[in-house]
């Protein structure tokens, strides 16, 4: 049994996922040939690594490494702040590039992708691994650097795929091969078990992903929750998990958390960075037209340890001044003069569209109206004239200060090189070479 | 005479010559009555191109936009801004903007981005029996024989000099 195959077929389904290889740190490197072949390293700004290069890799970092850790093990490190203006508009290019062949996308994180390019054999007369090589062609040839693509029947073998080989690597895994990858894949290495249920199937001997796919089906809906069924099934090379192609167009929760350095204990400042986050968090809120109807606030301390309160609207909004008013009260509550702070955020909970209710008594409807319509105007004045022209007082002090003290505070390079035309908030949204030209 | 009950040509007269005086009718050289602005109909005052349809649907779909004319693969158009004047004489200054596009395939006579030495290089691509050359464009600068294969990056497809 152990080595019997788990699906006849080759691809009922074609599914493809794409993983860009050390995403950030790949953009910085494209861009700039001085740091080609060196050990890259972006997220100064928080202080930890958050993507490194392979060269970096190579020496022993890792990710979420402290900078100053990353220095003692790897002095020649180049550590950058994050751009995540031009990361996100090369993963907007990846995504347009992967439709040219297939408008069933799915956008899964800002540098990976699921693609359906099932029953395209015949329009673009290739098969499907030589389809799986043309985009990753495509995308290596345009973006400049490499991505890791996997072919499977389903998302989860598709996944496995694109981990398989890394970077650069195109693995193909047909129904028929599945039982020969699995057989060399921890069952918690598999998409979509955590190390909970990972832990779970060890104590019940299963160590090998291949070994939890041979258990029979009655066992496995007894004994897990449907997440778990469906990863199952996947592994025995059914299609199960669809694509979500329509993008994000809404939000369950949205959150907004910054770190500023030095750590400080002003009270003022603090409150200010809280309300500036807050103001940050309702935009996108309204961008897509929600309201919240809960909020949880933190400060995150010195010592790394958080103290935070969850806060009920008494209805829901998405109009800052009256979400600071009602966090304030609370704020003093949770606020230790004594102790140094170094981060603040909100996430809004329960959101819901917002549509004009029924009116209440006291016609607070009536000015949530009025403030629903001069926000509309703020939110345009900003779009022009580019984010916090418009801001509340509260916010001055976070808005004026700089976020950082010295290296972490420096600016990603493509915000230091303003084109004429350009403004300290807005450039154009092309990519750019950086490094001498001549 | 029967329409308006008068009695005499001379009340008929007077009518006309009424009429005429309002610029509602007038006479020819035979004295026939030619009818004027009888009909309630409008003055032309000139030709106006107002009242036709809106024209923007039907005659602005054949127009492209700058940025569609000045790019031709969207999801491989970088931008680079230039220094230095090794390519004077091609009109690229210092200080232009130059749209190029990634891994375009390159040939003869093509303005090219090149990677040399840790460095983005702008210059002419010449190949010269089989060999390729990257040649300035401004008699003070010597052209560039790379040693070892050449890194050739992107193709320069358009140049932007703001003013204003």
């Amino acid at each position: 049994m152990p080595n019997e195959t788990l699906s006849i077929n080759s691809f009922n389904r074609a599914i493809i996922h794409i993983d860009g290889d050390a995403f950030f740190a790949s953009c910085e490197q494209s861009r700039d040939p001085a740091l080609k072949g060196k050990p890259v390293i972006t997220g100064r700004e928080r202080g930890i690594a958050a993507s490194l290069s392979y060269e970096a890799k190579a020496r022993g970092v890792r990710r979420g490494m402290r900078i100053f850790e990353i220095k003692k093990i790897c002095p020649e490190a180049i550590i950058l702040p994050s751009d995540y203006e031009t990361y996100s508009l090369l993963s907007k290019r990846f995504f347009e590039i992967v439709r040219r062949y297939t408008s069933e996308v799915e956008e899964y994180s800002i540098d990976e992708c699921f693609a359906d390019i099932t029953g395209l054999r015949r329009p673009l007369r290739m098969s499907y691994p030589k389809i799986a090589e043309k985009i990753k062609q495509d995308l290596d040839r345009e973006l400049g650097f490499t991505f890791s693509v996997g072919l499977g029947p389903n998302k989860t073998i598709a996944k496995i795929g694109s981990k398989w080989k890394k970077p650069s690597g195109l693995t193909v895994i047909p129904g028929y091969q599945i039982h020969e990858f699995l057989a060399q894949k921890e069952t918690e290495d598999v998409w979509g078990i955590g190390p909970q249920t990972g832990a779970y199937l060890k104590n019940e001997r299963i160590n090998t992903a291949l070994e939890f796919a041979h258990k029979d089906e009655e066992w496995v809906r007894r004994k897990f929750t449907k997440p778990t069924i469906e990863t199952w099934q996947e592994l025995n090379g059914k299609f199960i998990l669809p694509l979500d192609v329509t993008g994000r167009t809404t939000y369950t929760s949205v959150q907004k958390v910054r770190t500023f350095t030095p750590p400080s204990n002003d009270r003022d400042f603090i409150f200010s960075q809280l309300a500036k986050n807050i103001e940050n968090a309702c935009i996108k809120l309204r961008r897509y037209n929600l309201r919240a109807r809960n909020a949880t606030f933190f400060l995150k301390l010195q010592s790394f340890r958080y103290a935070g309160m969850e806060i009920q609207f008494s209805r829901p909004t998405a109009i800052p001044s009256e979400i600071i008013n009602v966090v304030e009260k609370y704020f003093d509550q949770i606020f230790d003069q004594s102790l140094s702070y170094r981060a603040t955020g909100i996430a809004f909970f329960k959101l819901e569209e917002d549509v004009t209710k029924q009116l209440d008594l006291f016609c607070e409807v009536l000015r949530a109206k009025g403030l629903k319509k001069l926000y509309h105007s703020i939110d345009e004045i900003n779009d022009k004239f580019g984010k916090h022209t418009v801001h509340l007082g509260v916010s001055s002090l976070a808005n004026s200060a700089l976020q950082h003290e010295k290296e972490r505070g420096d600016a990603p390079l493509r915000k230091t090189l303003q084109i004429k035309g350009e403004n300290k908030r807005q450039r154009i949204g092309i990519p750019m070479f950086i490094g001498a030209v001549t | 005479m029967g329409l308006c009950k008068f009695k005499s040509i001379n009340s008929v007269t007077r009518l006309v010559k009424k009429m005429i005086e309002a610029e509602l009718i007038s006479k020819d050289e035979k004295g026939r009555l030619l009818p004027k602005k009888l009909f309630g109909e409008t003055k032309i005052l000139g030709s106006i191109t107002a009242g036709f349809p809106s024209p923007a649907e039907e005659e602005l779909v054949d127009t492209i936009t700058i940025d569609e004319f000045l790019i031709s693969n969207k999801e491989a158009t970088y931008m680079l801004n230039v220094s230095g004047d090794s390519m004077i004489d091609a009109g690229i200054r210092s200080g232009d903007i130059v749209l190029v596009e990634r891994g375009k395939a390159s040939k003869d006579g093509d303005i090219v981005i090149a990677e040399v030495d840790g460095k983005w290089t702008m210059k002419f691509l010449e190949k010269l029996n089989g060999k390729t050359i990257l040649m300035p464009a401004n008699k003070k600068y010597k052209p560039i024989i790379p040693k070892e294969e050449l890194i050739i990056s992107a193709v320069v497809i358009s140049v932007i000099r703001k003013y204003h």
